[in-house]
């Protein structure tokens, strides 16, 4: 056990790597060397000459665009590892609590509905219905009670979808009644996720919102085992099981919450990376933790170039290609992992 | 190391589970906790273990309140086996048993030889270092209970709080897994379901509904009478020829 930092040399070249090709690969190829010699120029003050446009695309564009993906899908993959942990659910993922409804609620109360008069932008729109839902899904479930046991994760899920039909449900009747097919086809867009929007001020809320999600993570690695039979047995292991869970699924929730409101709910990496991660490295979290945050990234990364080049012209939702490469990738581990162990 | 419960008492929804429970058990001593399905022999463990408060009364480890004690600080003393503890994790015996060292690893104390030694000394006292590369969900039941037994043993606790450990085990090993915990020295109070098992412990608790209504050595608690009242059969007592031990043996009460 205790292989943790052997990620801490792996994770960087890969995510370097990822981050190269997220910005060479596009509608416009452009050579990695370019793209380096763009970063060397930003980061290290270099002088290297560089075609005005090219850096122009690279900086602005692409490199921002998928660093934000990498923020995301490793924020999403840690989410879901943690929440299938401490619910002991392995359909659990970061949307479970009611964030992506509640998103999806403030984008269009915004968007549609016209509230705040202009002056309040999608993201925190978003990002307050996505508070909201929690925060009712979470006063739900501690009214509906039940402790910190097997029943207590139940009550969690069932208030998580109360939760979620309610605001998908607000969602429609806004849509419904207000919008028109442009704006409905624009929101259907964005629900499945869309990273055309994003520039260097919103990577600033997903970088330190990834870290976050990542340190809390890490110092939770001993915590999350010892949820491996229960909660009861991780308090006989010394763990403060409830403040442990309310750190972990409030810190994660936060953190999709941001997540979301920056490029909507892309679904399928914080459900299923984690697994795919367990088939791959275990399930001890020490190593779960650090593959999940990396995969995830990665994963976006690339799910966000094939979105972009696949049909010429035209940007699919990532959510689309998450899904189209995730529920095969995920099949052949399944099937793969049966015969394996 | 000594714990203590005084008058401690759980209810839920207006019923009381476990009522005014009252009983010490000494630095060392082996106390056997007997009684119906249902009286509240679990749910008293788990209030002793410090995994649930207690609605009434009080408990002390060495007279130190349990609830002025960090859950850690708890966990470094009072290792604790469930009566159903299960997981759909893929972990390996190994990994299940290393768990039993979380009390005592932190940033300043990182996972080192002394832990790889404990959960090592651990799985080859109840018998299953062969087992230690496996796979948790290909064990059979009576080889899930000695895991988790070692993950107490591991936890190197001077209380041990036992939920009827010796239930899925064969003979040989319900034998072996209580002889071994004799031999630990350890503060032990085991919940058991066989009164004969029982009579090896140094003292015994009769649990019915709720209530705590005997204590004393097997010989003083364990009566036809006292048996009767609790369980509904009738016993005799058998002395073994070989060596003088008492033997019960149960009949329907008609
Ligand atoms: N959370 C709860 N809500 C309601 N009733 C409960 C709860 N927990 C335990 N009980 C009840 O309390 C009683 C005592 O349960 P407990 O598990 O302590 O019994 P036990 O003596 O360990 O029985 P067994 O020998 O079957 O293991 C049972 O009747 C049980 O149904
Ligand atoms: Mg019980």
């Amino acid at each position: 056990m205790n292989k943790a930092w052997h990620w801490g040399w792996i994770a960087p070249p890969v995510l370097l790597v990822a981050l190269v090709a997220g910005a060479s690969i596009g509608e416009t190829a452009i050579p990695a060397q370019t793209v380096l010699s763009v970063l060397a120029n930003k980061l290290f003050g270099t002088a290297i000459p560089v075609d005005r446009i090219d850096a122009g695309i690279i900086w602005n564009y692409r490199l921002s665009r998928a660093l934000i993906a990498a923020c995301c899908g490793a924020g999403l993959a840690l989410s879901g590892v943690v929440l299938q942990a401490l619910l002991r659910n392995a359909l659990a993922d970061p949307y479970l609590l009611g964030i992506s409804a509640g998103a999806s609620t403030g984008a269009v109360a915004v968007t549609v509905a016209g509230l705040g008069g202009g002056l309040v932008s999608l993201s925190a729109g978003a990002f307050v219905g996505a508070c909201a839902a929690f925060v009712l899904v979470v006063a739900l479930a501690q009214a509906a009670g039940g402790g910190t046991g097997a029943r207590a994760a139940g009550v969690i899920i069932l208030a998580g979808i109360a939760g979620s039909q309610l605001f998908n449900a607000l969602t429609a009747f806004v849509i419904a009644k207000s919008a028109n097919a442009e704006q409905a086809r624009g929101i259907m867009f964005w629900l499945l996720g869309n990273l055309s929007g994003v520039r260097w001020p919103d990577a600033w809320l997903a970088v330190p919102a990834a870290v976050l999600a990542l340190t809390v993570c890490v110092l939770h690695i001993r915590a999350l085992d010892a949820f491996t039979f229960g909660s009861d047995s991780a308090a006989s292991l010394g763990i403060a099981v409830r403040r442990c869970q309310a750190v972990l699924i409030g810190v994660t929730a936060l953190v999709t919450a941001v997540m979301v409101s920056l490029v909507g709910s892309i679904g399928f990496v914080g459900l299923v990376i984690p697994h795919a991660m367990r088939f791959l490295v275990g399930v001890r979290h020490g190593r779960l933790i650090p593959a999940s945050a990396l995969a995830g990234a990665v994963f976006l990364i690339a799910s966000d170039i094939i979105s972009r080049i696949v049909i010429p012209g035209q940007v699919l939702p990532i959510g689309v290609i998450t899904a189209l490469i995730g529920a095969p990738a995920f099949a052949l581990i399944l099937v793969r992992g049966r015969s394996g162990r | 190391m000594k714990i203590a419960a005084e008058g401690v008492g759980w209810q839920v929804g207006g019923t009381t589970i476990v009522d005014g429970v009252t009983f010490d058990v000494s630095p060392g001593e082996m106390f056997g906790l007997v009684g119906p399905n249902g009286s509240g022999k679990s749910t008293l463990l788990k209030m002793l273990a410090g995994i649930r408060p207690p609605s009434a009364g009080r408990i002390a480890l060495a007279d130190a309140p349990l609830e002025t004690l960090s859950r850690r600080r708890i966990a470094q003393t009072v290792a604790f086996v469930e009566q159903f503890a299960d997981t759909v994790d893929r972990i390996t015996v190994r990994d299940a048993v290393e768990l039993g060292r979380t009390p005592w690893l932190s940033a300043l104390a990182p996972w080192s030889a002394r832990d790889e030694a404990a959960v090592s000394d651990a799985l080859a006292s109840v018998d299953m270092t062969r087992f230690a590369a496996r796979s948790w969900h290909t064990l059979s039941g009576g080889e899930r209970q000695r895991v988790h037994i070692a993950r107490a043993l591991a936890q190197h606790p001077a209380i041990l709080v036992l939920d009827e450990p010796t239930n899925h085990l064969d003979i040989h090993h319900q034998l072996s897994i209580l002889t071994l915990i004799r031999r630990l020295r350890v503060t032990t109070i085991v919940a058991l379901h066989d009164l004969n098992q029982a009579m090896n412990c140094d003292r015994v608790g009769i649990m019915d509904q709720g209530r705590l209504v005997a204590v004393g050595t097997p010989h003083e608690v364990l009566t036809a009478d006292r048996i009767e009242a609790t369980f509904a059969i009738r016993t005799t007592i058998c002395i073994d020829p070989s060596d003088g031990t008492r033997l019960l043996r149960f009949h329907n009460a008609t």
